[in-house]
């Protein structure tokens, strides 16, 4: 089935049904159906067309997830940048996935004009194209590609990794048979567009003729605004990375009200959840909670739901078994299976796993997650640690080696080791910066330069100042050492 | 408060809690505070805890877009929108907590 279908069929049958809102606007499927025809007639009339990519950078709104449906349409894929993204690192991605247009806001289009090939053209993706406009509907193959979602890569460089058609649905169909949502659920968007939980989101809702209520990244992660929203758009389905969930019971009030009459699904996924907030979620309220896990390159292909025995663990929640239509294992080092309490590494494989890099010879073959997991006695998985240097700030991977590049590329910077402070909502990037001999780098100077060439996820909060990195007996830099003087911001900076 | 002053609170603030003190006085007031990381989703948070707190203005949700908190003049000229209406709705005679 293609992911374009659903918005489709909805309109037909009940087009004047909620589809998508958020604090300053809404479309009814009726309307997101004729506006998405007419930016995809326009997208058409520009020579976008079949196999084509078309990059979306824009700050989340519903004309967003309008534009990403008229791509789809055209048989097309979309990639999505966060509007706070910079331009030039924009730019790296329309020239890297050989994007044949970009789709903006008026506030973000002067900005990149001059940094896109000549044949690439920008549009205001908000334009009015009138409605009367018959309905385009470019049928996909279950391989042909339908997003990509650029992540973090250790080289310095982000990856852009391929889903296709096959890849979204196998997911969404399952949301749709474990949570069985109707036309009167409404989901909450908390994660950017940018980042794969949003595709639960957006298209489950759009499977069952729901509605799905965007949260713009400012509000994210102000407790007491979290809280107002949850009550006031009477979320039914609450899907976004434990922190935010933290972060509503600790500053915003969440547990002090009775939950949204309608709140029947919790979900949460991209970090562990320390089990103490699993509890105090559970004595609120009777809603299902669900720890799903995946990595962008699978999506989610193993989840646990919490049952009251869970809440007696002093360990993190499992991540329980395969779905999907995925099949997971944990391989040895030997590359043997490993047996109830063993440890390895997680191995997925099935529909859900990625086309792979864009640029690089198609993924085969079941997908070596990096993530280290135990088996459980009694079936399923618990997480254990990660294989190499990512790291997760609320959900986001970032290889902590790509920000080190782009700080060691500023002209007054001799080197720079990135370490990460705190975990759960409280995780931050906190930079440790070896000044050039007689360079004295700003902190907003800095700054701006890793804002020009990172997205936002992976810019730094704290930055020290040091005369001397601290090193190991082997002569490498000592992290640990700077990881415990993160902690105490005081100390930090009389390295 | 006049604009100078919520400005120089706010501005302070920002130094203090997000620019390990700005040694080298780099921010201005137009210094693009969410294009530059200086405020993230997190720490918008805290400024506006501070805000609240501080300078007794309630940000409510349909005022916390990026337009409003580009940098420290626009913060300023949002809160000191919100504390005339604010302070308007308030009964001659009562002050608020």
């Amino acid at each position: 089935m293609n992911l374009h279908q659903c918005v489709i069929d909805v309109a037909a049958k009940d087009p004047h049904r909620l589809a998508v809102a958020d604090p300053t606007g809404a479309l009814t499927y009726g309307v997101l159906d004729e506006r998405a025809n007419a930016l995809a007639r326009h997208l058409r009339e520009l020579g976008v067309g079949k196999g084509d990519r078309v990059v979306i950078w824009a700050d989340k709104s519903p004309d967003v997830v309008m534009a990403m449906q008229a791509v789809l349409r055209l048989g097309a894929a979309y990639v999505p940048t966060d509007g706070a993204s910079p331009a030039p690192r924009v730019a790296d991605v329309v020239g890297d996935c050989g994007a044949r247009a970009l789709l903006s806001t008026p506030g973000l289009l002067p900005r990149i004009s001059g940094r896109l090939p000549a044949d690439v053209p920008a549009l205001d993706l908000a334009e009015d194209l009138g409605t009367a406009s018959a309905p385009i509907n470019e049928s996909a193959d279950p391989d042909d590609l339908a997003y990509i979602l650029y992540t973090s890569g250790s080289t310095g460089t982000p990856k852009g990794v391929s889903i296709s058609h096959r890849n979204a649905w196998a997911f969404v169909d399952w949301v749709v048979t474990e949570l069985a949502p109707t036309p009167s659920d409404r989901f909450a968007n908390h994660a950017p567009l940018t980042f794969d939980l949003s595709v639960l989101d957006l298209y489950a809702a759009f499977a069952a003729g729901a509605s799905v209520h965007l949260i713009p990244s400012e509000l994210a992660y102000a407790p007491t605004q979290l809280v107002d929203f949850v009550h006031e758009s009477q979320i039914s389905i609450w899907y976004s990375v434990p922190s935010a969930l933290s972060l509503m019971m600790r500053d915003g009030g969440l547990l002090e009200r009775t939950p949204p009459h309608g709140l029947r699904a919790v979900l949460f996924a991209g970090e562990p959840f320390a089990i103490e907030r699993v509890r105090q979620l559970a004595g609120w309220t009777s809603a299902r909670l669900l720890n799903l896990y995946g990595p962008t390159e699978t999506n989610v292909c193993t989840f646990h739901e919490v049952v009251p025995a869970d809440l007696d663990r002093d360990r993190p929640l499992p991540i329980g078994g395969a779905v999907s239509g995925d099949q997971v294992w944990a391989q040895r080092p030997d590359g043997t299976a490993a047996g109830p309490g063993e440890e390895g590494e997680l191995l997925v494989d099935g529909p859900t796993v990625m086309l792979g890099y864009w640029g690089q010879p198609p993924h085969h073959g079941p997908y070596a997650t990096g993530d280290i997991v135990q088996v459980l006695p009694e079936g399923g998985f618990e997480y254990v640690d990660r294989r190499d240097h990512m790291v997760k700030v609320r959900g986001h991977r970032v290889e902590l080696g790509e920000v080190e590049a782009v700080l060691a590329a500023h002209p007054d910077v001799a080197e720079a080791v990135v370490v990460v402070v705190g975990s759960g909502m409280d995780a931050r990037l906190a930079a440790f910066v070896l000044p050039g001999k007689g360079r004295k780098p700003g902190v907003l100077a800095l700054r701006r330069h890793t804002a020009e060439r990172l997205p936002r996820y992976m810019l730094i909060e704290d930055l020290h100042f040091v005369a001397d990195l601290p090193r190991t007996q082997n002569g490498k830099t000592d992290r640990a050492a700077l990881a415990a003087a993160a902690r105490h911001p005081d100390t930090a900076d009389l390295l | 408060m006049s604009d100078d002053e919520i400005s120089e609170r706010i501005s302070g603030y920002i130094r203090e809690r997000f620019l390990s003190g700005d040694q080298q006085q780099e921010l201005e007031e137009t210094t693009p505070l969410l294009e530059w990381g200086v405020l993230n989703s997190m720490n918008t948070a805290l400024l506006l805890m501070f805000i609240r707190d501080e300078l007794n203005v309630a940000v409510p949700p349909m005022k916390i877009n990026a337009g409003n908190f580009q940098d420290v003049k626009s913060i300023t000229a949002l809160v000191n929108e919100l504390a005339r209406q604010q302070q308007a709705a308030t009964p001659a005679g009562t002050e608020s907590a």
